[in-house]
């Protein structure tokens, strides 16, 4: 009976495991792919396509559509431009957002009821809805073609603030009132004693604004006007929608794009979790 | 001292600890509070204020902007391509919003379970939610490709199928797109509803069990019931993500073909940018956030507000 028991449980088990596997290979062919393609000539890429094959390495793999890609276009330049506007967005983003958060859950003054009720209003409205108007507002404030005009807008996020205002509404009262005893002042405490306290919050939120800052298309194609400070998602679409498709230096860039998101990725992988299952609800 | 001194000196210190407390919770919150002014609410009132004139991207010297009543929106909801629009939105909803919710909470229960390597297959499930929309559609448009020998259509004729030309088919665009996202959204949400599992205490399943129900009486009448926030807040949040759909549409088809997959947002777009038309943008966008308020409200009404 126990082995019985104990054979039907392992085979239980391989069942779930068979079925693990064909949910994984769903999920990570497409990257497979990429990356595997990214390395193979234009010929066999596309002959290629109709089978298997498309994701095994084998046959000639060159760093060819590489070396094509940085010849044809400025890929450092637009690297620059994602970069710095990913770092703003998510360095100053994720303070700017805190502070906030901080003042409406641990701090009492006038108005602040009021703040909180705008917060969560505000996070009905969603950026699609406003973009043409805010693109005339920063239009007439001159940002046009600036870093400013990509990373400024995006650095106050109602959601985020909604998140760190959950956040710091849960932490001891007694712990600000010790400090303030100890002569500390409000902002003070806030840099001082409670940014420290609240990493997984902080990642929670630096993790979020990363993805949107380094993918987003939308906004960035609004407000650049030429390649000064174009993003890797625009100059990805400039390759794909160019007269001749070259699929290998298509995939190449569109590799290059993806290495460092997922780099971090691999090694914040419990953050990233942890951060989605913020987002939800309980029960 | 006397006592009354004692109490004033508390009170005056008391008030200023207040003072101090305010300055410093405006001074902190007024990064932020500009920020959202400058580049929300003056835009979300500038909709409201253009929806109703027919006011140009360009004002052009020779016809100022003039006040046009509701011409905005009625053209809205007569217009062809508009009406189109919606039903394309609507169209992507109804095929992902349902596909992303029964899938989420399928995988999410198979993979709740300790086992070994169970964080490892999340990981990789969860794995094409960081790759960038513009790259998940290039590798996805590749694989859509409308030749013989593109990857899904070798698939089709494998089974003796027809081949299909998918992005280039007025009926089936829109559907391949909703499967793309899909895919890209998935392991997120299974995620998400993975969280919302782990709350359910074990208490509620040994009672069950002791009470001799079967697994699927379990699923049914403790498991589904338990997740019911869960889930209200994955089908919300999808909709509102299907509604503002645009990437995918600008990468692979431009609204195209015959307008099949002309979303809104990528309607809001073409109106304002490529067609110079801030009013009748602006009535879309109105409509478009009033859509999901309605959305945001019957969520607050499901899950009794209690969020």
């Amino acid at each position: 009976m126990a082995v019985q028991n104990k054979a039907r449980k392992t085979a239980v088990s391989a069942v779930f495991y068979v079925i693990y596997v064909a949910v994984a290979i769903v999920f990570i062919a497409p990257l497979v792919f990429l990356f595997v393609s990214s390395f193979k000539e234009e010929t066999q890429l596309v002959s290629d396509m109709a089978t298997l094959r498309a994701f095994i390495p084998y046959g000639n793999m060159t760093l060819d559509n590489y070396v094509q890609v940085f010849e044809k276009l400025d890929f450092l330049h637009y690297f620059r431009n994602s970069a710095l506007n990913t770092v703003i967005q998510v360095f100053f983003g994720m303070f700017i957002n805190a502070m906030m958060g901080y003042a409406l859950g641990m701090l009492d003054f006038k108005g602040k009821n009021l703040l909180v009720s705008l917060m969560i209003a505000l996070t009905i409205i969603p950026t699609e809805a406003v973009i043409i108007n805010r693109f005339m507002v920063t239009f007439n404030l001159g940002l046009i073609n600036t870093i400013w005009a990509l990373a400024i807008p995006n650095l106050a996020t109602p959601m985020y603030v909604f998140l760190f205002y959950q956040h710091y509404r849960g932490m001891p009262k007694e712990l600000l009132e010790a400090a303030v005893i100890d002569g500390e002042g409000y902002t003070g405490i806030f840099f001082k004693i409670m940014t420290p306290l609240s990493k997984p919050i902080y990642a929670t939120v630096a993790i979020m604004s990363f993805i949107r800052a380094w993918g987003d298309l939308l906004w960035p194609t609004l407000v650049t006007r030429d390649n000064t400070w174009r993003t890797l998602p625009q100059a990805l679409r400039g390759l794909n929608d160019s007269v001749y498709t070259f699929w290998g230096q298509i995939f190449a860039f569109s590799a290059m794009i993806t290495l460092p998101i997922l780099i971090i990725f691999l090694i914040f992988q419990k953050q990233f979790v942890q951060s989605v299952a913020a987002t939800g609800v309980k029960g | 001292m006397s006592e009354a001194t004692l109490r004033r000196t508390a009170k005056r210190r008391s008030s200023k600890l207040a003072r101090s407390q305010a300055r410093a919770a405006w001074g902190l919150s007024a990064p932020a509070l500009i920020i959202m002014f400058v580049f929300m609410i003056l835009p979300f009132f500038m909709a409201i204020f253009y929806s109703f004139t027919d006011r140009k991207l360009v004002v052009s010297a020779k016809k100022p902007t003039a006040f046009v009543a509701w011409d905005n929106y009625i053209k809205l909801f007569t217009n062809k391509t508009a009406k189109q629009a919606f039903f394309n939105t609507f169209e992507y909803t109804i095929i992902l919003v349902p596909a992303v919710l029964v899938l989420a909470t399928l995988l999410a229960l198979l993979i709740n379970r300790k086992a070994k390597g169970v964080t490892f297959f999340r990981m990789i499930y969860f794995s094409p939610q960081v790759v960038t929309m513009t790259v998940v559609t290039v590798i996805w448009g590749f694989f859509f490709s409308s030749t013989t020998d593109g990857l899904f259509n070798s698939i089709l004729s494998f089974f003796g199928l027809p081949t299909q030309r998918w992005l280039q088919d007025a009926n089936l665009a829109m559907p391949a797109i909703a499967i793309m996202s899909i895919w890209q959204c998935l392991g997120m949400q299974m995620i998400i509803v993975l969280g919302g599992l782990q709350y359910i205490p074990e208490e509620l399943y040994e009672a069950c069990t002791i009470d001799g129900a079967n697994s699927w009486q379990q699923l049914i009448y403790l498991t589904i019931p338990q997740l019911k926030n869960t889930l209200v807040y994955v089908f919300i949040s999808n909709t509102i993500y299907s509604l503002k759909m645009f990437t995918q549409v600008y990468m692979l088809t431009q609204g195209g073909p015959n307008h099949s997959t002309t979303t809104l947002v990528y309607l809001m777009y073409e109106e304002g940018f490529t067609n110079n038309r801030v009013g009748y943008t602006s009535a879309i966008a109105v409509v478009f956030f009033l859509m999901v308020l309605v959305i945001s409200l019957i969520q607050n009404k499901v899950t009794g507000g209690d969020d």
